[in-house]
């Protein structure tokens, strides 16, 4: 995304990042209170989550690499409507959100860039929406598996049960059963916690054509995720 | 609708009946004016195909559309509705080249569309057009995102009614015209699954429905049985468009 600024742009931009670690759990963002950074992950991943109620709540977005949090910002809005929430522990960049609407007022085509960005972010929305609703959660969880393993750009990374759980809007006894089916068919290998993608090609078998479907939506619109 | 109210609702018809529209300031919404022609919304009409090119951005003013999205198996699932506080079309000015979901229209009646090419200069163009259609769009994504969670954990009754009030912001009217076949479709659920739900909400006397016309007799009611989603929705777009978008008229 910042490979399509002018440099001199990039640089400033560059200029106003700062690293930070994000740990497992922690949440950037509440619904409806204001944001006060963007973050871009280098090799953490982040959850938006859309809130029901105390009880309910479900994914509508996964952001790792190449991706950015704090899509509303982007548009001009102050707060998020979702929660975001670290799902995979790892460093990320993040900027002021006051430093970046001042770069963003002078900066076409990084707001174009954001646009796109945003833009797939909602088709991404749209899709894991009707895939939620459609598909049995067997081909769901290897949907999310395969984006979470894009996002890290690895075929290892850490989640818990409780957030599978969370992002595939089921009981924990669901998602628990639904793993150990892919396990046993040597997909995956899942113990305490840490997640390996043992058969990429047989996963991909696995899992409902939503995959698929953002992986092109990512691509049509020129924003670059890890293979 | 019957041929009077036809005649009747294009000779009152102007743009600014579209709430986005008119919280334009003047300049702005006379530069684009010249571009504005108007259409007739009937009941089903396809505006969108999934995949397929868009070539128009469309402004309600009296009509509801629902984008659905559609997924490779031919299911599908309403992911929001717009009407005259928002505009149909947004991948067009944010850089998608064509759309993943359909629009279609779930409530007959009016409208404008403008060439894809004429909103497109005027939002590159920053200023107002371009930070009004930027808050329209996070709005929009807030209507999506928890009209997701909503499907996905709240039943029936509580989404038709969410449904049913959606609806009735985006319109200038206190009636819907549309089918149960549809409200199924929007919802993702079995018809007789919205039969149901409908007949109570009607038989506790809090819509009517006959021959695919709803009309809402007892709002206040319908807000007590909503989920939350409701009202997440609505604060969101309240406070992200200008005071009048979502006020009824």
């Amino acid at each position: 995304m910042l490979a399509a600024l002018p440099r001199k742009a990039s640089r400033r931009f560059l200029s106003a990042l700062r690293s930070v670690e994000l740990p497992l759990g922690q949440v950037l963002y509440q619904p409806g209170s204001a944001s006060r950074h963007v973050y871009f992950p280098n090799d953490c991943t982040v959850s938006l989550v859309a809130v029901a109620d105390s009880n309910s709540a479900l994914e509508v977005g996964l952001v790792g690499k190449d991706g950015m949090v704090g899509i509303p910002l982007a548009l001009g809005v102050l707060t998020s409507p979702v929660r975001a929430l670290v799902q995979g522990a790892g460093s990320a960049m993040r900027m002021t959100s006051a430093r970046f609407g001042r770069e963003l007022k002078h900066n076409p085509p990084l707001q174009r860039a954001l646009n796109r960005c945003a833009y797939v972010a909602m088709a991404t929305a749209m899709q894991s929406a009707v895939c939620n609703k459609a598909h049995r959660l067997g081909p769901r969880l290897a949907r999310w598996l395969l984006m979470a393993a894009d996002r890290v750009a690895s075929d290892h990374f850490q989640c818990t049960q409780e957030s599978m759980a969370l992002m595939l809007g089921v009981r924990r006894s669901g998602v628990t059963a639904a793993a150990s089916r892919l396990q046993r068919r040597g997909l995956i290998r899942y113990s305490r916690g840490a997640m390996q993608i043992l058969d990429r090609e047989g996963l991909l078998a696995a899992s409902c054509g939503c995959y698929e479907v953002i992986r092109s939506l990512e691509r049509t619109a020129g924003v670059r995720v890890a293979a | 609708m019957r041929a009077m109210e036809i005649v009747r609702s294009v000779a009152a018809n102007t743009p600014k009946n579209n709430r986005l529209l008119a919280a334009l300031p003047e300049d702005d919404y006379d530069a684009l004016l010249p571009f504005l022609e108007p259409v007739v919304l009937p009941l089903g009409m396809a505006l969108y195909e999934s995949s397929g090119v868009q070539s128009y951005v469309y402004f309600p003013t009296s009509s509801i559309v629902s984008l659905l999205y559609v997924l490779e198996d031919g299911s599908s699932a309403e992911i929001a509705v717009t009407g005259c506080e928002g505009l149909v079309g947004i991948a067009l000015f944010m850089g998608g080249e064509t759309t993943p979901s359909r629009a279609v229209v779930q409530s007959a009646g009016h409208g404008y569309r403008i060439k894809a090419a004429a909103l497109k200069t005027r939002f590159d163009g920053g200023g107002s057009l371009q930070y009004l259609l930027l808050r329209f769009t996070q709005a929009l994504i807030t209507q999506m995102t928890q009209t997701a969670v909503c499907n996905r954990h709240h039943g029936v009754d509580q989404q038709l009614c969410r449904w049913l009030l959606l609806s009735l912001d985006r319109l200038p009217a206190n009636d819907l015209v549309m089918t149960q076949e549809l409200i199924a479709n929007m919802l993702g659920v079995r018809r007789e699954g919205v039969t149901e739900a409908a007949g109570k909400l009607q038989a506790a006397g809090l819509i009517e429905y006959s021959r695919g016309r709803i009309t809402v007799l007892n709002r206040p009611q319908l807000e007590a049985r909503v989920c939350e989603c409701y009202a997440v929705v609505k604060q969101e777009y309240d406070r992200l468009l200008p005071p009048g978008v979502m006020e009824r008229a």
